[in-house]
């Protein structure tokens, strides 16, 4: 066992780490999160010619045959920045989708431009009536000669307004609830029958409630064979998961260290704040969750991976972990620095908000331990 | 003991009832207008405007049971927009150490809810230790006015405010809680600038007030100089009782069972997820004990005159359980919490739930910190010690 990083991953996480010290002060970020478009295609394409696009992809795909590992040390500094650019919904996602598809005229068709940044993607998965189960789908797929005709809704789909094509599971067989008759297909977001509502989500990034009207999408855009998508679409909320989770830390080291800082610089009846010794045991608790998070992203990270036996078990644990002890960190942040806590003028409260939404995407605290102890 | 409400009082509640259903909001008009007359009917009940006044000032001399009564029926009826700064924070002291004059001056007009007030205590140096206020005031020489210069912060509704009642420093050489002084002034005058200070909801109640060379006449100081620490000690035991809001925490709980159960998952809805349900019956737990908590303080405030030390429980565990009940509602909204546009998405209450968990977190900072509050219940309460023998 060994939890040191390779020559090529130190490189990575130094370079993610200078460029999000350079481009994400909190001024930056709050400017480009109120853009309309909600942030930089200049970063965007500096995250091309990188080759942080293409790393999580085989060498096959083009890509740099790098793996979960790769993304988490990315996806901690981008928590570091709370960076706003769609690598998560395009790369993670619905890239994500694609590489691990049994269709492969549609990934030399769309791969290209998702590892060159030319063409962005997203997942729609979520539907109001399902709460957090993937395998709820209702939105339907109806087979009309060579093509399938769409109807249905998707919720909070991440990043949808910026994206050329969205990764969309809908339902092509079996009852509303089964994970059998689950196909992923990919839609151009300009189809016709494609109306989207656009909207800003609490943590600066962008979401969209996706409406599909008959909307016809050819058969050979699915990513699997008829209804036998579902595992595919479970492996790829598992990197989602643990993408997030990796941000999510990068979140929580911020929100830990400011306070630590911050306690210290601030007087009151003649003492830092540091001084006290409530705030004192208060931080270290923080910082304990942070470290045990931590370690669960390493092991999930590892184990997902690495193909360790009961990978998706440590999965649950890892996001039950991150979504609790996410929001225990940013509530005490946010407390300790008192009314300057509340503020939008400091970062802590931004660092919050990105964990709460972190909790309820794919799932929430009190989710993943049910499906843990099940 | 005994948990029968009386007849009387019974009869009270069904005449509470029958005003707050004769005076609910008229879906269309003016809002305004329908406000402030219903403040004045309520004062033609006899000081149902002003429960918490003494009958000397026009209250209605309740007793707790009546106030418990007030309390939870107000909090499910929709009650006009109310400020506590004059009514439940300023009003007391002017009772207690204004002048007949001042009393006679500003009651009325709180009463009225006709001047809205706010408070100018925090200062950027001067938060949990509030005694370091440094906003000075200096007498002038013929003594008719102080000259007043500093910096206030976090002044909520300072934007909207007509006056403030603002805590100077008049004398620096001894300990930090004597010489400060009690000033009253208005906001709107040259010298006066209030800048927004934007929360995490996005919202806007807080403010910096600079306040440079603006002239207060003597006529406007509570009791005597350099006394005003004193003053606003008791008013700060005002405001805590104020903040504990149970009634309203019942009646937001049920509203969150009523939303829950709109959320479906699976073959149900979120009410029949074990571990939402246990939450909920947390919460319920607390709220029923503390609703107990909250009518022995009452009882006793009724024998005696100033709330006591259990009132500093009621803030802690009140402000906690608000804060719980508005993190629940972030739960089941779920991922639509998160969504921050103009109208809500998805659950039609997760939009405001979200706003709501967001403000909330500063129920445990403001009217004394938590950690704060705790610091006085062990000193004052469990006669803890600080140094040891
Ligand atoms: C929304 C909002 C509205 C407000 N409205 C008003 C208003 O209208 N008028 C007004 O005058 N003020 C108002 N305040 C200010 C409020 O009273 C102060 O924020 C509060 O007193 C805390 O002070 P602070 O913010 O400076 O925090 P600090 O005093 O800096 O405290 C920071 C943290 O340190 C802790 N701490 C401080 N001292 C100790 C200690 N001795 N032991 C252990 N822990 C300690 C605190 O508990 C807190 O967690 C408002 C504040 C907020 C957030």
């Amino acid at each position: 066992m060994n939890f040191d990083l390779t020559e090529e991953q130190q490189l990575i996480q130094d370079s993610v780490a200078r460029f999000v010290s350079d481009n994400y002060d909190l001024k930056s970020r709050l400017t480009l999160a109120g853009s309309k478009q909600g942030f930089s295609d200049d970063h965007w394409n500096t995250m091309a010619k990188l080759g942080w696009l293409g790393m999580p992809f085989a060498e096959a795909d083009g890509g740099f045959g790098g793996d979960q590992i790769d993304t988490m040390l990315m996806m901690e500094q981008f928590g570091r920045g709370l960076v706003l650019e769609p690598f998560f919904a395009s790369v993670v996602l619905g890239g994500g989708a694609l590489k691990r598809s049994t269709n492969a005229d549609l990934k030399t068709e769309y791969l290209p431009g998702v590892l060159d940044g030319s063409r962005k993607l997203t997942l729609a998965y979520a539907e109001e009536q399902a709460r957090f189960d993937l395998h709820d789908v209702t939105t339907s797929a109806r087979e009309d000669g060579e093509n399938y005709i769409v109807n249905g809704q998707k919720s909070m789909v991440a990043s949808a307004a910026a994206a050329d094509q969205m990764v969309v599971s809908v339902r092509t067989g079996g009852g509303q609830i089964d994970e059998a008759g689950i196909t992923l297909l990919l839609i151009d977001t300009d189809s016709e029958g494609v109306s989207m509502d656009n909207f800003p989500t609490v943590d600066g990034l962008q979401a969209s409630e996706v409406t599909f009207k008959d909307v016809r999408v050819p058969q050979s855009r699915a990513l699997t064979a008829p209804g036998d998508s579902f595992e595919l679409l479970r492996a790829v909320a598992n990197d989602g998961i643990l993408a997030l989770s990796a941000e999510a830390v990068g979140a929580m080291e911020i929100l830990y260290k400011d306070t630590v800082d911050y306690t210290q610089e601030r007087e009151q009846f003649d003492h830092p704040l540091s001084a006290f010794q409530v705030l004192q045991h208060c931080m270290v608790e923080m910082f304990m969750e942070y470290e045990q998070c931590k370690s669960m992203l390493y092991r999930a990270t590892l184990e997902t991976a690495q193909q360790g036996l009961g990978a998706q078990r440590i999965v649950h644990a890892l996001k039950h972990l991150i979504g609790k002890q996410g929001i225990f960190i940013g509530e005490n942040a946010v407390q300790l620095h008192g009314g300057m806590g509340v503020t939008e003028e400091l970062r802590i409260g931004h660092y919050f908000k990105r964990l709460l939404v972190i909790d309820a995407q794919f799932g929430n605290s009190d989710y993943h331990l049910q499906q843990f102890a099940a | 003991m005994d948990i029968q409400l009386s007849a009387d009082d019974l009869a009270f509640q069904e005449e509470v009832k029958a005003f707050l259903a004769e005076n609910a909001y008229p879906a269309g008009e003016d809002y305004n207008k329908w406000r402030l007359d219903w403040f004045d009917k309520a004062g033609e009940k006899g000081g149902w405007d002003i429960p918490k006044w003494p009958i000397e000032f026009g209250g209605p001399g309740w007793s707790p049971t009546q106030h418990y009564i007030w309390e939870k029926e107000t909090a499910v009826a929709a009650t006009p927009w109310d400020m506590p700064f004059g009514l439940s924070m300023l009003a007391p002291i002017l009772m207690g150490y204004g002048n007949e004059q001042q009393q006679q001056r500003f009651l009325p007009d709180i009463r009225a809810r006709k001047v809205n007030w706010c408070q100018g205590y925090s200062e950027p140096g001067a938060g949990s230790d509030l005694a370091s206020l440094k906003t000075k005031a200096e007498l002038s020489e013929d003594g008719t006015y102080y000259t007043v210069n500093g910096t206030k912060i976090w002044t909520t509704m300072a934007h909207i405010a007509d006056w403030i009642f603002c805590l100077t420093r008049t004398d620096d050489s001894g300990i930090k809680q004597q010489g400060i002084t009690f000033l009253l002034f208005p906001m709107k005058q040259d010298g006066i600038e209030v800048k927004p200070i934007i929360t995490l909801g996005g919202t806007h109640s807080v403010n910096m007030v600079h306040i440079n060379d603006i002239k207060v006449p003597v006529e406007n100081r509570i009791g005597e100089e350099d006394k005003g620490w004193t003053y606003a000690k008791g008013l700060l035991q005002h405001e805590r009782t104020g903040l504990a809001g149970i009634s309203r925490s019942l009646v937001a709980l049920e509203n969150l069972k009523a939303q829950a159960s709109t959320v479906t998952r699976g073959n149900g809805t979120l009410m029949d997820d074990p571990a939402f349900r246990g939450k909920l019956a947390e919460l319920e737990v607390d709220l029923l004990a503390v609703e107990f908590t909250e009518l022995r303080s009452l009882a006793s405030a009724s024998t005696g005159s100033e709330p006591g030390p259990e009132s500093s429980i009621l803030k802690l565990k009140g402000t906690e359980i608000q804060q719980r009940i508005q993190k629940l509602t972030v739960e089941a909204g779920g991922i639509y919490s998160a969504a921050w546009g103009a109208k809500p998405v998805g659950h039609s209450f997760a939009r405001g739930g979200m706003g709501g968990y967001l403000s909330s977190r500063s129920y445990t900072i403001y009217g004394g910190a938590s950690e704060v509050q705790k610091d006085v219940i062990a000193k004052n309460v469990l006669g803890i010690k600080r140094s040891s023998k």
